[in-house]
């Protein structure tokens, strides 16, 4: 009888889960087994799969546009991963504080990740033409060094001669209180802009026209068109991280802080002793989603691309990589070595988050 | 006191702060929603004050609209109307300059809207004018000289089609230059002597926001002359909400089997849907390209379909529930407490009764957040649409046409209509965001806490 109510559970569970295992049988174990049969093949989508062993894994090594999209694979993900932690973690201890209207502001950061990679990448496109706004901001910047630095000057000087006057006065106060560098704020943002206006400080004829796209020109070995992309993607994203941060922040008791600041900790050790390793799970979940979604770079690719866009040398990614080899245009479909290149991605996906679970920030902590 | 100035302070910083980042994390959105309503959104310098952000053109747009067709809105011209508007220009010598008007015959832009053959206004419409309304002595600048007024009527007269654009060119002599129009003029060509109009009658909407409009008219289907970007959007809305419904469905059924039931291999599915989630889209696109070109097996043709690519039936076939949609089910019925359904259970219901009837009017919330998060996913999704839906055009979704409007007006930098598409198809994402935002955020954490 029990038995019996066993095997009417179960027969339950897999009528509930047969679509389920249906979506997941057919369109993802027989999928892969199938990508891992056609990678040891010669297959061009039409005639029967021919057995070539690991021909394909040596071919690869000897590709160099694989070599190229590697390479790029791997310096966009390890570049855009580590810049939308840094940045996310900064923004989030940053905004940690208990302030009316955060949610709205919460709500704002939050809009540039809802939008779709093509909505996102035609913004891109338009960003980074030559004479759009990046370069013009740039050339903004560049033109109007001298106030920036004159701002920064008038700044420190405030800040130093009112902290001054105040040690004279007996108050212990740190360089960097609140209070001083607010009015120092105000009387530097006067005193560049009356600089600027007196004609003392006149800005400078710069026109900066960087070709981001259409070039095959590096910086620090990535091509300019994936600088493009990564700025774009690090800024998308630094709000979505942002938001776990915040969430995880939350969950870490005030009463640390306040026994830190007790024992005279400085805001720096209070960071790395207190917030950063109560953080761990978030940061390993934040990293690891970094990875997945970095590694399969490919709506960015084919709009920067294009017409009138980037090379392709320039920008291809392994995921770019196999879709350009199972559907070339004017060639034969070479699925095998495709299978092989994806496998390679996928290998190397879960390479990145083992070791990242093994040896870097893993919910049992640093090792 | 001291104590009480310095946390204001740091108040005020922090609040400078928040709205330094916002500028930041906002403003590129905002410069190119506003350069998408200009006519050249790469002009340099980069202005903030434009012909379309002046409300002087939107009465004038209004109004040169309702008179031409009747609709305020998106204007046009229709037979027996006719409109006038008025220029003005300065002239530094005090002969009455020659003006060069003319209604040119152009098409309405390239790329995808250049094939068809749409009425041209050139050989409707009949200019009447300029005739000089008035003159003044005035100074421009240093120098001196007159302001000559002209007014110019355009007549629509007889029968004949409707009219969506009547442009209108003006020419001016050298030196003579316009000071001031009922509808600023949207470009200038030849150094500023030929000030030019793609449309004198263009209503409210159709001038603000012009590239929009374009973007729906401009790319028709070859076969049947519908506009396709209206087509595409369809298309993305019914694809989302065939997906939103299959997922509530499918991952409810799994997820409760998951969270409540006892099977064989229990801990292996749950250990194998971990590692569907790292392995990436492109292992996996080739063998599913491979089985929907076959029917499924060969499954399709016994309903006399041949083959499932290029239909939606394929894509919703092969996108019917995801692991992360499974997980984030499993864990909000794992929060119920289970005395609940044992009742029922005891009572006799199945454990599908049970779901339906008494643990899912429970789950509103989980639905709810799932619904969302699916609709924005399947709105945004682009690689796999992208492998399936290839031809003809028609059934494209909005991503993916997205991509042939890159293509098709990058090269020739209309960058306009490209901006417009982009934010356009951003706005059913960011209604619901501003509505169910709160699920948007939470999201991302429930779909991303796997263990």
């Amino acid at each position: 009888m029990r038995l019996k109510a066993r095997t009417l559970e179960g027969l339950y569970a897999f009528l509930l889960l047969f679509p389920f295992l249906f979506s997941l049988g057919v369109f993802f174990l027989y999928a892969f087994l199938r990508a891992v049969f056609f990678s040891f093949t010669e297959y061009n989508l039409f005639d029967p799969p021919r057995w070539v062993g690991l021909a394909n894994y040596l071919r690869l090594l000897q590709e160099p546009l694989f070599l190229t999209a590697l390479k790029h694979t791997l310096a966009y993900s390890l570049v855009v991963t580590s810049l939308q932690t840094f940045f996310a973690l900064l923004l989030a201890v940053a905004l940690n504080q208990p302030l009316k209207g955060i949610t709205f502001f919460r709500t704002v950061y939050y809009l540039p990740s809802v939008i779709s990679t093509a909505a996102a990448s035609l913004l891109l496109l338009w960003l980074f033409q030559r004479t759009g706004l990046v370069n013009q901001g740039l050339s903004l910047l560049l033109s109007h060094l001298g106030q920036l630095g004159g701002f920064a000057g008038l700044f420190l000087a405030a800040q130093a001669l009112q902290v001054a006057w105040e040690r004279r006065k007996g108050a212990a106060v740190s360089f960097w209180d609140p209070a001083l560098a607010a009015l120092s704020l105000l009387v530097a943002f006067l005193g560049a802009w009356a600089l600027g206006a007196s004609g003392l400080l006149p800005p400078r004829e710069v026109r900066v026209e960087i070709p981001w796209l259409p070039t095959q020109a590096s910086f620090l070995g990535i091509p300019y068109p994936l600088w493009a992309i990564i700025l774009m993607n690090t800024y998308t994203t630094i709000p979505t991280f942002m938001v776990l941060f915040l969430a995880g922040l939350k969950g870490i008791p005030k009463t640390l802080y306040e026994a830190a600041a007790l024992d005279g900790a400085t805001p720096w050790t209070m960071f790395t002793r207190i917030t950063v390793p109560l953080l761990r799970p978030v940061l390993f979940l934040v990293i690891t989603m970094g990875l997945i979604g970095t590694l399969q770079l490919f709506d960015q690719v084919l709009f920067v691309g294009g017409s009138g866009g980037a090379p392709l040398e320039s920008t291809i990614t392994l995921a770019y990589y196999v879709y350009g080899n199972v559907f070339p245009s004017g060639a034969a479909p070479r699925v095998g070595l495709a299978s092989a290149a994806a496998l390679v991605l996928a290998g190397l996906t879960l390479l990145i988050v083992l070791l990242q679970r093994r040896f870097g920030v893993g919910e049992r902590g640093w090792s | 006191m001291e104590a009480v100035r310095r946390r204001w302070a740091r108040v005020a910083w922090a609040y400078g702060l928040l709205l330094a980042f916002g500028v930041f994390f906002v403003g590129p959105f905002l410069m190119g929603f506003l350069a998408s309503l200009k006519t050249d959104p790469l002009e340099w310098p980069f202005t903030l004050r434009f012909a379309q952000v002046s409300p002087k053109n939107w009465a004038a747009a209004w109004r040169l609209g309702r008179e031409g067709s009747g609709d305020p809105w998106l204007g046009g011209m229709r037979p027996g109307r006719a409109v006038s508007l008025e220029v003005a220009y300065f002239s530094p010598e005090v002969k009455e300059p020659h003006l060069l008007a003319q209604i040119p015959r152009r098409k309405p832009g390239a790329g995808m809207g250049a094939v068809f053959e749409t009425p041209y206004a050139a050989d409707h419409v009949r200019l009447e004018g300029p005739t000089l309304v008035e003159r003044r002595p005035a100074q421009l600048g240093e120098v001196r000289g007159e302001v000559f007024r002209y007014r110019l009527r355009l007549v629509y007269p007889g029968e004949g089609p409707f009219l969506e654009r009547v442009p209108l060119d003006l020419e001016a002599p050298r030196g003579v230059v316009l000071v001031g129009a009922t509808l600023d003029p949207i470009r200038f060509e030849r150094r500023g002597r030929v000030a030019s109009w793609d449309n004198v009658v263009p209503g409210l909407a159709g001038y603000l926001f012009h590239n929009y409009v374009r973007a729906f008219r401009e790319t028709r289907s070859l076969e049947t002359g519908e506009s396709l970007f209206l087509r595409w959007t369809l298309n993305s809305f019914f694809l989302s909400f065939i997906k939103v419904l299959t997922t509530l469905v499918f991952a409810s059924m799994a997820g409760y089997a998951l969270a409540r039931m006892r099977f064989p291999g229990r801990q292996a599915l749950f250990l194998f849907m971990l590692f569907t989630m790292m392995v990436p889209g492109q292992v996996t696109f080739i063998s599913n390209y491979l089985v929907l070109r076959d029917g499924i097996f060969g499954l399709s043709r016994l309903f006399g379909v041949d083959t499932l690519l290029n239909t939606y039936t394929g894509l919703v076939l092969s996108g019917l529930v995801g692991a992360s949609a499974v997980f984030i089910m499993k864990q909000f019925f794992e929060s119920i407490p289970r005395e609940v359904e044992e009742a029922a259970l005891i009572d006799g219901a199945t454990p599908l009764q049970t779901l339906f009837r008494i643990v899912l009017p429970m789950s509103t919330p989980a639905l709810g957040a799932l619904a969302i998060l699916t609709f924005q996913g399947t709105w945004n999704e682009f690689f796999w649409p992208f492998v399936v839906l290839t031809s003809p055009r028609e059934i494209y979704t909005l991503p993916i046409g997205l991509l042939s409007f890159r293509n098709a007006y990058g090269q020739v930098g209309d960058w306009g209509l490209i901006l417009a598409g982009g934010f356009f198809s951003m706005i059913p994402v960011l209604i619901l965001f501003a509505v169910f935002q709160r699920y948007f955020v939470e999201g991302v954490s429930v779909g991303a806490v796997k263990e």
